[in-house]
């Protein structure tokens, strides 16, 4: 537990004295501030659902912009090897990491929290639907950094790295499209994988457990094996 | 913690690595006695870093035991590491940190207690002769006060065994003659294993030297008593 504290804060440390961070969260913010007045104003209507569903496309293709270095950058600078030689657990390394990114997408995310203060303001919102969107954006983004981790481990190259977390995340969320090519129950397990099958739902206020599990078994997946990726040598 | 002879701070008993049908190191034995400096010589390619990078706990054996102060590296790995420092040949450095950041975050790592964190990071720079880098950022250091800084963050937390993978690859006359001093006068209060190819270095800077070549260790010798250390080496090779 120490050690993951110490870790976490170095991965904080290194998130934030990236020029990625800053660029990334920027080009995200000003992105969703420009649909949300153009949504507001279009519609006048109090809700964020379509904010949502721009953070869930948003994310994919930014995210593998901010998970890319975690292993890879270490693993090309040789740091990686100061790390597994000290007396800590590569869970906690990659824990730390997680955690770390994790931090930076939900402050990013954190920032459309504005928009949910001028609905209050000047409108009358659906309060429920605006809290399991943000529990849905929440789970996403768990996701989506699990993953991300887990293809940066595989490799010392960046762009190889972020190739590899948008491919795997999108093809995650098209999977439900290959459902009508397949036979029974394979249909079934590929529509059951689809990101966006599990998203909307939580997006639209209704919070069912199966959803939730499946972001958070996902994430935990992809966690446990980037954890036996640097074990493994 | 395994039972053994006091003796020796590291021991390698039986111990191979291998790669599909590559052989790196080849059923190696070796004990280096407590507070001695012990150098592993050989060419590029003979197995060295393997064997120093399982020895850190970084690579894990495909045979064999290896024991540090008594903690076997596989079964008991943490309380193995916990007894070395490690430089590896590389001196791989976090650049976008400062140095006595660096070493601060390498001493909580490495489980210094905090409240112990400034005196050992004081210590280690005083012995590296760091004092006026330590607010640098490692991007803007030299290769001297790089590799100085990763042998501070080996010692920062005062460890039992030294392991050095080719401590003065790169460094100019002046610095490699400071890095051998300094690994001489460490000595005693630690046991040093370390690499090289270079032979004069082995002679001004070990107690014994064991020669490694394809995997294989050849022959081990004290430095003392062979006075034509070259010698051997053709003869052994």
């Amino acid at each position: 537990m120490n050690n993951l504290a110490v870790l976490f804060r170095k991965e904080l440390h290194a998130t934030f004295s990236s020029p990625i961070a800053y660029t990334v969260a920027a080009v995200f913010l000003l992105v969703l501030g420009y649909t949300f007045s153009l949504t507001l104003f279009a519609t006048k209507i109090a809700n964020l659902n379509y904010i949502f569903h721009q953070i869930y496309v948003l994310s994919i293709l930014l995210v593998p912009v901010l998970t890319m270095r975690a292993f890879a950058e270490e693993r090309r600078t040789d740091t990686l090897e100061l790390l597994l030689t000290a007396p800590v657990r590569e869970i906690s390394i990659v824990l730390a990491k997680f955690f770390a990114t994790l931090t930076l997408v939900l402050g990013m995310f954190a920032g459309s929290l504005a928009y949910v203060v001028v609905l209050g303001v000047y409108g009358d919102p659906d309060w429920g639907p605006l809290y399991s969107g943000y529990l849905a954006v929440a789970l996403h983004a768990g996701l989506l950094v699990s993953i991300g981790l887990l293809m940066s481990s595989l490799t010392e190259n960046q762009v190889v790295a972020a190739a590899l977390s948008l491919g795997a995340l999108l093809m995650l969320w098209f999977a439900d499209s290959a459902a009508y090519l397949l036979p029974r129950p394979f249909d079934l397990f590929v529509i059951n994988l689809s990101l966006i099958g599990h998203f909307k739902p939580t997006v639209g206020g209704s919070v069912f457990l199966s959803d939730v599990g499946y972001f958070v078994s996902i994430s935990m997946l992809a966690l446990f094996l980037t954890t036996r990726k640097l074990a493994e040598r | 913690m395994i039972d053994g002879d006091e003796t020796y701070a590291i021991l390698a008993e039986g111990v191979s690595k291998r790669y599909r049908s590559f052989t790196a190191v080849d059923r190696l034995n070796l004990g280096v006695r407590r507070g001695e400096v012990f150098c592993l010589l050989g060419p590029n390619g003979s197995g060295k870093t393997t064997f120093i990078r399982m020895l850190a706990g970084y690579l894990s054996p495909s045979a064999g035991r290896l024991l540090i102060a008594g903690h076997d590296v596989v079964r008991d790995g943490l309380a193995a590491k916990r007894k070395i420092g490690y430089v590896p040949e590389s001196v791989p450095l976090y650049s976008h940190m400062r140095v006595g950041e660096f070493l601060r975050f390498m001493a909580r790592l490495r489980q210094v207690p905090v409240a112990a964190v400034e005196a050992a990071v004081r210590r280690a720079a005083e012995l590296l002769a760091l004092g006026d880098v330590l607010r640098k950022p490692i991007r803007a250091l030299s290769r001297g006060y790089r590799q100085r800084t990763a042998l501070a963050q080996a010692l920062v937390h005062d460890p039992e065994v030294l392991i050095l993978d080719e401590p003065t690859n790169g460094l100019d006359p002046r610095q490699i003659m400071e890095t051998r001093a300094l690994i001489r006068s460490l000595a005693g209060r630690h046991t040093i294993l370390m690499s090289s190819h270079i032979l004069s270095e082995v002679e001004k800077t070990a107690d014994r030297a064991g020669l490694l070549l394809d995997g294989k260790l050849l022959g081990v010798r004290s430095i003392a008593e062979t006075p034509d250390l070259e010698g051997w080496f053709l003869s052994v090779t």
